[in-house]
């Protein structure tokens, strides 16, 4: 599939279900008409429509493989959001949803791109991380899969069970927690440093395919200890989640 | 929050940025006009305020001013913008 050539045109999806992930974010699958089908690490845009006519619209990453029939778009809930609240709070399965994708071609990874792969998120930075992981898995690849997890607590963390999963066939996933460790946490703590790249075995000399995906804080400091470590700049793939105002 | 962290990048925005471009946004490519540094459009940095700016993520210098206006999109690029193509016919003249 090209998705060059895919026109943009808003379509009106269905909601299947709801999908809690953590007490903050929840995953919504979607049926969506006449999906020209995407890439891992696209997004789509979402818009609401009020009934005066006010419009507001924001960017969800796909969690879903490119293989899954319907999509799914993981959405944090920002409490003071403007789109995020209804998505998590007052959707129900039946309901229209309207949106327009897949979008994006930089921040995308398939099979053929090859390996092995180095994913670094933050928080819901894991999203099209998760996409990537998901199309590997579904691909039946044994491409070779690092994935670090940057979270502020264990509760925080998104597709926890998945991604035992996902450690125990073949994917090395570690975790760092920022603000809260639970008792007995063997995992790392703390901002993502320069120690833990090296024992993920972040070397440029690996040729890793690198993408970086979190709150731009997040991005900004894996990016710049990539680089003293030795990566070229233009060879990390990043994507920022910014303050849209969720 | 820190200022340097009030931006996204060209990915954030690449569904508008699309309705522009008639096509994929994120992976055409910018040089410079300032550093001459080449990089994907999604790695630019984007500042969203009353519009969107974009910056070289070397240098920082404005790579796209831009304006949504409730009837027209309104624009400036600077640098040199690529895309690829599907292949013209040997011969074949831009007309």
């Amino acid at each position: 599939m090209s998705p060059r050539r895919v026109p943009l045109t808003w379509r009106i999806a269905t909601l299947a279900r709801l999908q809690p992930e953590t007490p903050s974010a929840t995953t919504l699958v979607l049926d969506v008409p006449d999906w020209p089908g995407h890439l891992a690490g696209q997004h789509v845009d979402v818009r609401l429509t009020a009934e005066d006519g006010y419009q507001a619209e924001r960017s969800y990453s796909i969690a879903s493989s490119p293989q899954d029939s319907q999509l799914a778009l993981t959405v944090e809930r920002i409490e003071d959001g403007e789109v995020s609240p209804y998505l998590t709070s007052e959707l129900r399965p039946g309901d229209p949803l309207e949106l327009r994708g897949p979008i994006g071609g930089y921040f995308t990874w398939q099979i053929g791109d090859g390996g092995p792969l180095l994913l670094l998120g933050g928080g819901s930075g894991l999203v099209p991380l998760m996409a990537m992981l998901r199309h590997r898995v579904d691909s039946t690849s044994s491409v070779d899969a690092t994935l670090l997890v940057s979270a502020r607590s264990l509760d925080d963390v998104l597709y926890r069970e998945e991604l035992t999963t996902l450690a125990e066939n073949g994917v090395m996933v570690r975790y760092t927690l920022t603000r809260e460790q639970p008792p007995g946490w063997t995992g790392w703590a703390g901002r993502v440093n320069a120690e833990m790249l090296s024992e993920l075995g972040a070397e440029p000399n690996r040729h890793a395919r690198v993408y970086v995906c979190g709150p731009t804080g997040f991005v900004e400091h894996v990016a710049d200890l990539l680089v003293q470590l030795g990566h070229d700049p233009h060879a990390i793939k990043t994507e920022r989640f910014g303050p849209t105002g969720g | 929050m820190e200022a340097d962290e009030l931006h996204t990048d060209g990915n954030a925005i690449a569904g508008l940025l699309q309705e522009i471009f008639v096509a994929e946004f994120t992976t055409l490519e910018r040089t410079c006009q300032s550093c001459g540094d080449r990089n994907p459009a999604g790695s630019h940095r984007s500042y969203q305020g009353a519009g969107i700016v974009m910056r070289c993520p070397n240098c920082g210098d404005v790579a796209l001013r831009l304006a949504a206006l409730p009837d027209r999109l309104v624009f400036e690029l600077l640098g040199t913008w690529s895309r690829p193509v599907e292949p013209r016919p040997s011969g074949a003249a831009l007309r």
